[in-house]
């Protein structure tokens, strides 16, 4: 009796066992269903990998090599005076490497071997959109990431209670680590199909190196510093710049995902519209954060004003010449995607692939950018009664405002010129784009200049209307405020007409219209 | 309700409408006219071989097939999907198996294709189910385990053919799946491809080996500098270019008299004596080779043996495409 009673709870216990161990086979195995597929196979690679398996072994061993080594060089003081900075300066060194370092590496590694190995070819036939290969990927660099930090975790406990660094500072050192080392994957991940021959591989790879090492070196520079001298900003500028640095990164990697899915991306289908709406999301991000800055920060955030305006201008000298130079053909496919209605398609339409789309949806962003600026400068002079962005006085600063865009405008304008003449039998990619703004903005201002030298037998000469192509001398003109209003209503008035020119071209596109799609195809896509 | 979607039973497809169309499909790189004016259909459960010399345009009109690439000009259809319109449509119905392996690193052959699977959108019971037909079809349940990296060549073959297959496509396109393949492993491939047929898969096959093709293929397209220059049946490709068989009599004791006799009569051509043997072009049907027969028996003549072919498949090739390459 005793030993039936014995056997009874033991099968129970093993039947529940059973259960509950088929139960979590059955979670995980439906778990995986919903996962990413690249996660699975990345994972599943990366855990048989021989970079995982030496980094990882390398990272505690050097973590238990540090945890001895520090912790003896400091006896027998440890016990007495606060020890945690020197202890968590070197497992800060050892969880950057790979975080900063390795893993964006892997990342840029993985995407580009799929490219090399043909694997690439073979997953864009699959079902598997290029946005869900490089979220895939990035996935798979978190995981890592994860690993590692979860490995060190114990070190950095280990640190913080030898005392002599605060908790909020340890916790935003470790968040900005990972914040970072997913931007730098990111980043990797953009530049991985960048280039396609043996050249423009090197020339990424270098790049990417670069960048890392820049981000290693700074990164690191500012986490030591915080550990050493501890937090010298207020509160303020903390909630601030914490804030910022997520948005930003959140955008920035918006931005940099869809530009490097756009990169896989075939050319039947729409690569365009994800990638204006990141680069609107990231103009956006910057001017609110500047507006962010003034209203609730100190009179130190002039610089952010500075950095968004410098950062902004950049940008879309870059995203508007690509936008510019984009292919003007659109299969079948893209045109029954288009809204169809005038009133979407008089808001919407500048979201749609194509040169004469790309640049009124450019001109339309640096004239709110510009305009937007130009409030945040005159609340900036209400705030903190005085002009922000050097020693010159509120009207030349919105001269020059308006200066900026115009000549921004202009020259695009003219870049969608030269990439219609460069179109003509031939399908150059979009960086030529990039490449004719260079040209453009560069002749526009040697050519007016030189013939001036000419004609005077180059001696100096003073400023004309001659030279309002020249964006350099203009500028100059305006900063010393020697600059007539008129010239700026002449330059103005020019870009507004090459404006209302743009927009009259791409004014086909907004009348209503709609492409049949085949009855077979509308079934097939009811079906899912 | 769609076939090449909803199979019958395990990766069975029915239906006799043209599951691959290629309407005057060009492409271009620069002045190179890779694929030039190409048109030709492929009804359901057909293998079309694609023959042409290296550089031909081949692997172009494939890729484009495949939605890797687009045409300059023209339209491509599977599975009555456009290519260009409808690519994700397309892919849904389509196994492609390029030239190269495309395989990774650190990954057995199971996870290889469980990922692809995973990647189709295959979730749960189906996937295992169809990872364990495809093991089964392409006889690589036994590696499953192995890491793709110390597989042999036929057995990679095999690997990416299952990943191809994985999804239960409609159509098959399989660019040049023989090549450096030994002769055991060319002929389990062959019976593969048939038995996909079977199955009412549609294959587009390009090989250099011309008389495998001939052996499977229930037509052929031959193409060179990026023009069709035929296509069609064997037989019909065979038929289009000449009616010529090669035939060889063997004449017991008056060989060469017999030679004399056969050029008097004007329908041969090309005569070779060589001892007994007398061979020769002879234009026209078996009916008439018969006939010929008949008549050199009833002139006296000993004819031990008769032995008559028609132009091989290599022969037409030979004949139709000039060797020149882009």
């Amino acid at each position: 009796m005793s030993e039936v009673l014995d056997v009874k709870p033991k099968g129970v216990g093993i039947d529940k066992a059973t259960q509950f161990f088929a139960w979590l086979d059955d979670f995980c195995e439906r778990f995986g269903d919903r996962v990413n597929p690249i996660l699975v196979k990345e994972t599943r690679q990366a855990l048989k990998s021989r970079q995982f398996v030496v980094t990882f072994s390398l990272l505690l061993f050097a973590a238990l090599a540090w945890t001895i080594a520090g912790s003896l060089s400091m006896m027998p003081q440890i016990y007495t005076t606060p020890s945690a900075q020197r202890m968590l300066i070197g497992y800060y060194i050892v969880l950057a490497v790979p975080m900063l370092l390795v893993v964006p590496l892997a990342a840029y590694r993985s995407l580009e071997v799929e490219i090399d190995d043909g694997t690439l070819e073979l997953l864009s036939i699959t079902m598997l959109s290029p946005k869900q290969i490089v979220l895939g990927k990035l996935a798979s660099a978190s995981l890592q990431m994860l690993l590692y930090f979860i490995a060190l975790f114990p070190c950095v406990a280990y640190a913080y209670t030898l005392r002599g660094v605060d908790l909020p500072t340890v916790m935003l050192l470790m968040a900005c680590l990972l914040v970072v080392g997913l931007l730098l994957t990111t980043i990797a991940l953009f530049f991985a199909p960048l280039a396609t021959g043996r050249t423009g591989r090197i020339a990424t790879l270098l790049a990417v190196l670069l960048i890392l090492l820049i981000a290693e070196y700074a990164v690191g520079g500012l986490s030591i510093s915080m550990i050493i001298y501890g937090n010298p900003l207020s509160v303020q500028w903390v909630s601030y710049l914490v804030a910022a640095t997520l948005l930003i990164s959140l955008s920035i990697g918006y931005l940099l995902t869809s530009a490097a899915a756009a990169q896989l991306t075939p050319e039947s289908e729409n690569r365009s519209t994800r990638l204006r709406i990141a680069s609107s999301v990231f103009s956006a991000t910057l001017m609110g954060l500047a507006a962010l800055a003034i209203w609730s920060l100190d009179r130190n955030s002039e610089t952010v004003l500075v950095i968004a305006g410098l950062t902004l201008t950049m940008f879309w000298f870059v995203a508007g010449s690509l936008m510019s130079a984009e292919s003007n053909s659109m299969t079948q496919r893209i045109r029954r995607e288009l809204p169809s209605s005038f009133l979407a398609r008089t808001f919407l339409t500048w979201l749609t692939p194509g040169p004469t789309t790309g640049v009124v949806f450019s001109l339309i962003n640096v004239v709110v950018l510009g305009g937007a600026y130009r409030f945040l400068t005159s609340e900036f002079q209400r705030l903190y009664g005085v002009v922000p962005l050097g020693q010159r006085s509120y009207d030349v600063l919105q001269q020059l405002i308006v200066l900026g865009c115009s000549y921004l405008i202009g020259y695009l304008i003219l870049v969608r010129v030269v990439m219609v003449v460069v179109r003509i039998n031939n399908h150059p990619r979009v960086e030529i784009g990039i490449a004719a703004m260079v040209a453009v903005s560069v002749l526009g201002a040697l050519v007016p200049y030189s013939v001036g030298m000419q004609l005077n037998d180059y001696r100096p000469y003073p400023y004309s209307l001659w030279q309002i192509t020249n964006w350099a001398w203009t500028a100059f003109q305006a900063n010393q405020g020697l600059l007539p209003n008129s010239t700026v209503f002449l330059i103005t008035g020019f870009v507004g007409i090459g404006v209302l020119g743009c927009v009259l071209a791409a004014g086909r596109r907004v009348l209503p219209g709609r492409i049949a799609t085949p009855e077979k195809v509308k079934h097939e896509l009811a079906r899912g | 309700m769609n076939a090449a979607i909803v199979p019958q039973s395990n990766g069975y497809h029915v239906g006799n409408d043209d599951c691959i169309e290629l309407r005057r499909l060009h492409r271009f790189f620069g002045k190179t006219k890779a694929v030039n004016d190409v048109s030709f259909s492929v009804p359901r459960g057909h293998v079309f071989g694609y023959i042409g010399p290296n550089g031909a345009g081949k692997t172009t009109s494939m890729r484009i097939l495949a939605t890797l690439d687009l045409p300059s000009y023209g339209e491509a259809f599977v599975d009555g999907f456009s290519v260009i319109n409808d690519p994700e449509l397309v892919r849904k119905r389509l196994g492609y198996m390029p030239d190269s392996f495309g395989t990774y690193r650190d990954v057995n052959c199971l996870e290889y294709l469980d990922f692809f699977a995973r990647a189709y959108g295959l979730v749960g019971r189906e996937r295992t189910s169809r990872l364990d037909w495809v093991l089964g079809f392409t006889g690589t349940r036994g590696m499953a385990e192995k890491p793709i990296r110390g597989l042999s060549k036929g057995m990679k073959q095999r690997l990416c053919l299952g990943r191809a297959l994985i999804h239960d496509p409609a159509v098959m396109i399989l660019d040049e799946p023989a090549a450096g393949l030994d002769p055991r492993a060319r002929i389990e491939l062959r019976r593969m491809i048939r038995d996909l047929a079977d199955r009412g898969k549609t294959v587009l096959i390009s090989s250099h080996i011309l008389t495998e093709l001939a052996e499977m293929c229930d037509s052929v397209g031959i193409i060179e500098q990026g023009q069709l220059l035929a296509t069609g049946s064997v037989e019909d490709i065979q038929r289009q270019q000449s009616n010529q068989r090669e035939l060889t009599l063997r004449i017991l004791d008056n060989s060469a008299e017999a030679a004399k006799r056969l050029e008097t009569l004007g329908v041969v051509s090309n005569l070779i004596l060589d001892g007994e043997l007398v061979r020769f072009a002879f234009e026209g049907e078996l009916r008439d080779q018969a006939a010929l027969v008949a008549q050199l028996i009833g002139e006296g003549y000993a004819i031990a043996e008769v032995t008559s072919h028609k132009k091989s498949l290599e022969d037409v090739f030979l004949q139709v495409t000039e060797g020149l390459v882009q």
